[in-house]
């Protein structure tokens, strides 16, 4: 059990420094509804892992310069369109086909598509836990200062407008502290399966939260749970954790809510 | 009298269709004004246009003689509710309180709270302000949202449905309360109490406006339960017999 604990060392600190994303961004983005856009965000920065490798620079790097870019085209793009869901899924499907190409043009070794799609917590860098670390900061002091703006955009945009809050200021902000928390995941549960972690865990939060505070502190401890019941299940079973997890909290949500 | 609101030939297109067309009309300080007309008729849309929310597409809309954008402050606004997102988790002081924010303030002071006490006083609110507003009934919602509006002493008040969705009692309640506001109001509405709580002049919107001037309805039985246009014209008759008897 020790031996496993160490094994595991970076991967709860991983697991703690994405709950703590999760609980200051996941109730954003659901009262928002936002997880479209996250999910483009998501797996066109695939692109920037794509075009990392092909330049041969640093993929946490290039999938975070990639993921920004993403973040102001959707911006834009949710401005100025009134259906905008036709270009946001484009961007998806371009920023994925961007990162398929640039790997195959890639000379000489190529890296494991599915390493970053999918992560593997068990093997997160320190240098990626330190990228962590900054985006969660970077994330609680977005909330610290925005928080009643964010709430009152969420709740009435006219409202808001009205009251002199520069709305599309800060539906850019949220869109790029998504895109730094989808970048932050990259290693440790994978471009894709980090929008569920991102969608569920606030979507059960909310139904037992009386204030919106409440739902950001159980998002964070209900995402803690779940992670840390994947990598147990993936230990014990010997099967992938990120998958482990995503399974385990679409089990969670069944349970919570069936009836 | 000082002109609160001036609206100066004003044209508004949506999709290349003048939704409003050539709309004159000047408000002054104190005015209760009452907005009826069909729907679609653009009367959502004058609001927003008064507010700013929305830009001519010619003619001007002057608040206090500058335009809206620079008299944000002045004006205080009650959307229709179906704008809304019902399932957000917030209590009733967090919805009141957005009525004072600014660009560039991020926390609530404690002049905001002794507002959010004054305010939720004055509408009979104050035991609700930790409640969640999503299980507030429609009625006590629309005071909150009244609440809102008023939080930060607008010059001008301007709602928009404000009783739509709302039973009968908690209807003639916020006209009663809007009454005894001493500020300018716009009103926009379809129901026909409205009229009878001391508007000042109704504007008739359809892509065009009529100004019905002094609108002077005298109800001579008290109104009790319920009161519909069929009310109305009976009273109508009977005033006009009275008159030439």
């Amino acid at each position: 059990m020790i031996e496993a604990l160490e094994l595991f060392s970076n991967s709860l600190i991983a697991s703690l420094l994405l709950s703590f994303a999760v609980a200051l961004i996941g109730p954003l983005m659901l009262i928002n509804r936002y997880n479209y856009l996250a999910a483009s965000i998501a797996h066109g920065s695939y692109g920037g892992v794509g075009l990392a490798i092909y330049f041969g620079i640093s993929i946490l790097l290039g999938a975070t310069l990639f993921a920004l870019f993403l973040a102001f085209l959707l911006a834009l793009i949710t401005f100025k369109e009134k259906y905008p869901e036709i270009l946001i899924s484009l961007v998806w499907a371009v920023g994925m086909s961007i990162g398929i190409i640039f790997i195959d043009l890639a000379p000489g070794y190529k890296s494991d598509l599915l390493a970053y799609l999918f992560g593997d917590i068990l093997l997160v860098p320190n240098l990626d836990l330190w990228f962590m670390v900054g985006v969660d900061l970077l994330l609680l002091a977005f909330v610290a200062l925005y928080k009643n703006h964010l709430l009152a955009l969420a709740y009435d945009r006219e409202f808001a407008t009205l009251r002199g809050l520069d709305v599309k200021f800060l539906h850019t902000l949220t869109l790029i502290m998504i895109a730094l928390t989808v970048v932050m995941s990259i290693r440790s549960i994978g471009l894709i399966l980090v929008i569920a972690l991102f969608s569920i865990p606030p979507y059960i939060a909310e139904k037992f939260s009386r204030s919106y505070v409440g739902s950001m502190v159980l998002s964070g401890i209900i995402t803690l749970i779940v992670m840390i019941a994947g990598l147990f299940i993936s230990y014990t079973f010997n099967i992938s954790a990120s998958a482990s997890i995503i399974l385990f909290t679409a089990v969670l949500f069944l349970g919570v809510f069936k009836r | 009298m000082r002109l609160a609101i001036s609206i100066k030939n004003l044209f508004f297109k949506y999709r290349n269709e003048n939704v409003l067309e050539e709309i004159n009309a000047t408000i002054c300080e104190g005015e209760y004004i009452a907005l009826i007309g069909p729907n679609g008729g653009g009367k959502s849309t004058l609001l927003k246009l008064i507010l700013g929310l929305l830009t001519p597409t010619q003619g001007e809309v002057l608040i206090f003689g500058k335009p809206p954008f620079k008299q944000r402050k002045l004006l205080g606004y009650m959307p229709q509710y179906v704008n809304f997102k019902l399932e957000l988790p917030l209590l009733v002081k967090e919805v009141i309180l957005q009525g004072r924010l600014e660009r560039f303030k991020f926390r609530y002071t404690p002049n905001d709270f002794k507002a959010l006490y004054e305010i939720s006083q004055k509408l009979k609110i104050e035991n609700l302000l930790d409640k969640k507003i999503s299980t507030l009934s429609g009625g006590l919602r629309q005071r909150v949202l009244l609440a809102r509006a008023l939080i930060a002493n607008p010059k001008i008040l301007l709602l928009d449905e404000p009783t739509a969705s709302v039973d009968m009692k908690a209807q003639r309640e916020i006209y009663a309360l809007l009454k005894t506001l001493p500020i300018t109001k716009l009103v926009v509405s379809h129901d026909i109490n409205l009229l009878l709580e001391g508007v000042d002049r109704v504007f008739y919107v359809n892509k065009r406006l009529v100004i019905h001037e002094s609108l002077d309805i005298k109800i001579s039985s008290p109104r009790e339960g319920h009161f519909c246009q069929v009310e109305l014209f009976e009273e109508l008759k009977r005033s006009k017999n009275d008159r030439s008897s």
